[in-house]
């Protein structure tokens, strides 16, 4: 057979096809998980018991599955299809820790890494963005040393969130990931105090600013310079490290809506608190905080003022003895501004102690070398972290994540481009930056045939009056009975309806996507391929877009032929070569006229 | 658009490929009956050419085709009726010959005498394979169950019937090129069907399904043949056999001629 030549329309419907076909697209809950982890896969393997599998799995993207497990704020399960449906969306996050404490083992840690380069990077902060770029720079055979004012590691994730959510021993036991990698520490050292962020310019190759947002934020309200306002901050960080907290009384107002401020509340319980309040601008049904947490507070008996505006704090002798608040009317203005009104009716609550969860600012450490903007963010190039400053880098909350997983992800990009910046390739010529962010899959598929609501499962809580008086873990997470029944859950959400309804594709590839593409990208077909089509249509029937397959299968057996000397290129062919004389023949035909 | 019958027309009838190779009964009593019912009545028997499209040979098929058209002319054909679905598809394709399916006749002019309630004993309950090439011809697959009904027949229907309907692995001449795939998707067919008795349209389907493992019946051999019960056993699967197939269609063909003689 001499080389096909492909008629025009086919290759069109190609193109169509590799534009349009969704065999490829992430589920939902993927392209909104920063690190992109593979979540039906691993939701999938614990519902086949396949827990060391699953690990492996979540292990490919994310170094600490357990503490994610526990804590991630879990953007995967905003898109969760059985949350946009029935809004019972997949217990993601608890599988994930499921599936840690099943099965998660030094053995099956990758800890394979290139050849030393001989370049070195440095990286302030020992929180999830600093871990992150560290794992990456290091597998890619730079030598890394991590700095941090702390003693601990985690950053953020130690001395934010409380141990009753996130056991201290689980951190460290995730880090050690890092020292089997050959990351070097530097605990307890503070730059700009201990080492100037000049000498560490000096020192390195590149430096990675990753030092997060410790800086607490107080509300310049009348009576904030009281004895006895603290900032989120210091408050929970003490008592991360101390299990208490000096100068707290016995009635705490916290200030916030977040899940700092759950955090702040469920703490000051956790240290002997009596009585704890909170307030915030924003009403009931539109609290920043997770729904879990919002849960788990009010379970604890946290005292909750939402859409009550703080607006004074009553002090005596300069200590804190009540605040007063007003009932929010609006947070923002017309144009989208800040500018809360309230409505004219006050309450007032006796506390002596108040905490502020209202924002954390990022503190400069590199001596006024970096700009910096609002919240103490530093400027960077967002597609790439690049400061102003050759081979200074900044990631996680210093440039502007929220969450850990985003940390994760400003981490990983962050290493990317000091890789690139380091070897002489350009930041980003060739990147394909989707693979770095979250975004919009193109996933548009009707919900499976049979699909009904199932309810979502919670994970085992301590009782509530023994919980709060300790710092040990409040959630005992899932037991294997729970995990099967909730990976079940899964949608699974993937296209390839088309694969299901056609036998013969699956010999070829995994969907219409990368079985046309040596056709769209070469002009190139497997000869077997389109004549094994039964011409059904089965597979535009189901195809959300209705792609044209069948088109392209059936269409193209025309300039096969046109190649081949105007017969088959099937060997098996030759027979209805013979077929076709016969019915054609005198012997087998006739045709006859009758009636008038 | 519903179609209504014209005895001041000629009236031609084709029988087409595979049902003449399966059942010489089925296409003479057919044409016969036809012959009965149409006072100016044709009959033509050859093949559309078909085959040749399906894999590629598009020139050849033009020829083909217009051979046949050639005889229809000539025996004055000005409404076809076909008793293959891809002859109805080639024909509205190729033919300027108005082309109806045999199946949407039928309940037009209805059975031969003596057909209505002939099976309401039959305590057999089928189901129905709809040929996929005809998938959005909801007329012509009302016809077969009218025809059912009529006989007196009972039958369930599968969820993948009508336009929702699976191919059972004979189209697209893929059992010649990937044997393997065809044998897959003939099980596949049959695992899809909620019964094992299946009543077809197409005598190639009816192939496939014995294959893929069910008993299948054509719905001439229930129109014509003895009344079916639950526990028979299907007609044995000629069409596997080349040889009996052409002896088959030649005693169609010397059957219709036969059938014009008179």
């Amino acid at each position: 057979m001499n080389k096909v030549k492909f008629n025009e329309s086919i290759l069109q419907d190609a193109e169509k096809i590799i534009d349009e076909c969704m065999g490829e697209a992430s589920a939902f809950c993927q392209s909104r998980c920063p690190m992109h982890t593979d979540v039906k896969k691993y939701v999938n393997l614990i519902g086949e018991k396949k827990y060391d599998e699953a690990v492996k799995v979540i292990r490919e993207q994310l170094f600490l599955p357990n503490t994610l497990g526990r804590i991630c704020a879990h953007p995967c399960e905003m898109d969760c299809r059985r949350g946009v449906e029935y809004n019972q969306p997949l217990s993601i996050a608890a599988l994930k820790r499921f599936a840690a404490e099943q099965a998660d083992d030094e053995k099956l840690w990758d800890v394979t890494k290139e050849t030393a380069n001989g370049k070195s990077v440095a990286i302030i902060g020992a929180g999830p963005a600093g871990a992150q770029a560290a794992i990456n720079l290091s597998k890619l055979g730079y030598d890394v040393t991590i700095y941090d004012k702390l003693k601990v590691l985690g950053g953020m994730m130690r001395v934010g969130i409380p141990a009753y959510r996130l056991p201290r021993d689980i951190i460290d036991y995730e880090y050690t990931y890092l020292d089997k990698l050959g990351v070097k520490f530097e605990m307890g050292v503070e730059i700009g105090k201990n080492i100037s962020f000049e000498q560490l310019k000096n020192d390195y190759d590149a430096v990675l600013l990753a030092h997060g947002a410790h800086k607490g934020n107080i509300i310049p309200m009348p009576g904030h310079k009281s004895e006895g306002v603290f900032a989120a901050t210091a408050y929970l960080m003490e008592i991360s490290l101390t299990q208490a907290f000096k100068g707290a009384g016995k009635k705490v107002m916290v200030i916030g809506g977040g899940d700092v401020a759950m955090d702040c509340a469920r703490s000051s319980l956790r240290i002997g608190v009596e009585e704890v309040h909170q307030c915030s601008l924003e009403d009931f049904d539109n609290l920043p905080a997770s729904e879990e947490e919002i849960h788990e507070s009010l379970k604890e008996g946290i005292l909750f003022n939402a859409g009550w505006g703080p607006v004074e704090i009553i002090s005596k002798d300069n200590k804190v003895t009540g605040i007063k608040m007003k009932r929010v009317k609006t947070i923002f203005d017309e144009a989208g501004n800040f500018a809360p009104t309230y409505h004219n009716e006050e309450r007032f609550i006796e506390v002596d102690t108040v905490v502020m969860a209202a924002g954390q600012l990022v503190e400069d450490v590199s001596g006024g070398m970096l700009e910096q903007t609002r919240g103490g963010r530093f400027v960077v190039d967002k597609a790439t972290l690049a400061t102003s400053v050759e081979n200074i880098f900044v990631a996680g909350d210093a440039c502007g994540s929220n969450i850990v997983v985003e940390a994760m992800a400003l981490g990983r990009k962050a290493a990317i481009s000091i890789d690139r910046s380091l070897q002489g390739v350009d930041l980003l010529e060739g990147r394909d930056l989707r693979l770095e962010e979250i975004y919009d899959t193109n996933l548009e598929i009707p919900l499976p045939n049979g699909t009904v609501n199932l309810q979502r499962l919670h994970t085992n809580m301590r009782p509530v009056r023994e919980r709060i008086r300790d710092f040990e873990q409040a959630d005992l997470g899932f037991t294997e009975e729970q995990a099967l029944k909730e990976s079940s859950r899964c949608l699974s959400c993937e296209c390839k309806l088309c694969m299901k309804e056609c036998i013969m594709m699956n010999d070829f590839g995994e969907c219409p996507k990368e079985i046309m593409m040596p056709l769209a990208k070469d002009g190139d077909m497997n000869v077997l391929m389109a004549y094994s089509c039964n011409g059904c249509d089965n597979c535009t029937i189901v195809c959300p877009h209705e792609l044209p397959m069948k088109k392209i299968f059936i269409g193209a057996r025309k300039d096969y032929v046109a190649a081949n000397h105007g017969e088959s290129p099937i060997p098996g062919h030759k027979a209805i070569k013979m077929h076709q004389m016969l019915g054609f023949s005198k012997l087998f035909t006739t045709k006859k006229r009758g009636g008038k | 658009m519903a179609i209504t019958i014209d005895k001041s027309k000629r009236y031609g009838f084709m029988p087409g490929c595979s049902l003449p190779s399966y059942s010489p009964e089925a296409v003479i009593k057919t044409t016969e009956y036809l012959k009965s019912v149409f006072p100016k009545f044709s009959a033509v028997q050859k093949c559309c050419g078909k085959p040749t499209k399906a894999v590629g040979q598009y020139d050849l098929f033009k020829e083909r085709f217009a051979q046949l058209q050639q005889d229809m002319d000539e025996v004055g054909i000005e409404t076809m009726i076909v008793a293959c679905q891809s002859c109805k598809l080639t024909f509205d394709e190729a033919s300027k010959t108005p082309t109806y399916s045999l199946w949407e006749v039928l309940p037009l002019i209805g059975l031969p005498e003596g057909m209505k309630d002939k099976a309401k004993n039959s305590d057999i309950v089928f189901t129905i394979h709809d040929s996929c090439s005809t998938r959005n011809d909801r007329p012509l697959q009302d016809g077969i169950r009218w025809i059912l009904d009529e006989l007196g027949y009972k039958y369930i229907e599968s969820e993948y019937a009508f336009e929702k309907t699976r191919c059972c692995g004979f189209g697209g001449m893929v059992v010649p090129a990937n044997p393997e795939v065809a044998k897959k998707v003939m099980k596949r067919r049959v695992e899809t069907l909620d019964s094992e008795n299946v009543v077809v349209y197409c005598s190639a389907c009816r192939s496939s399904l014995l294959q893929g493992g069910a008993k299948s019946w054509h719905i001439l051999d229930l129109v014509w043949g003895p009344v079916v019960q639950a526990g028979d056993m299907a007609p044995v699967d000629v069409l596997s056999k080349p040889v009996n197939s052409w002896l088959n269609r030649y005693k169609s063909k010397a059957g219709i001629n036969k059938a014009f003689k008179s």
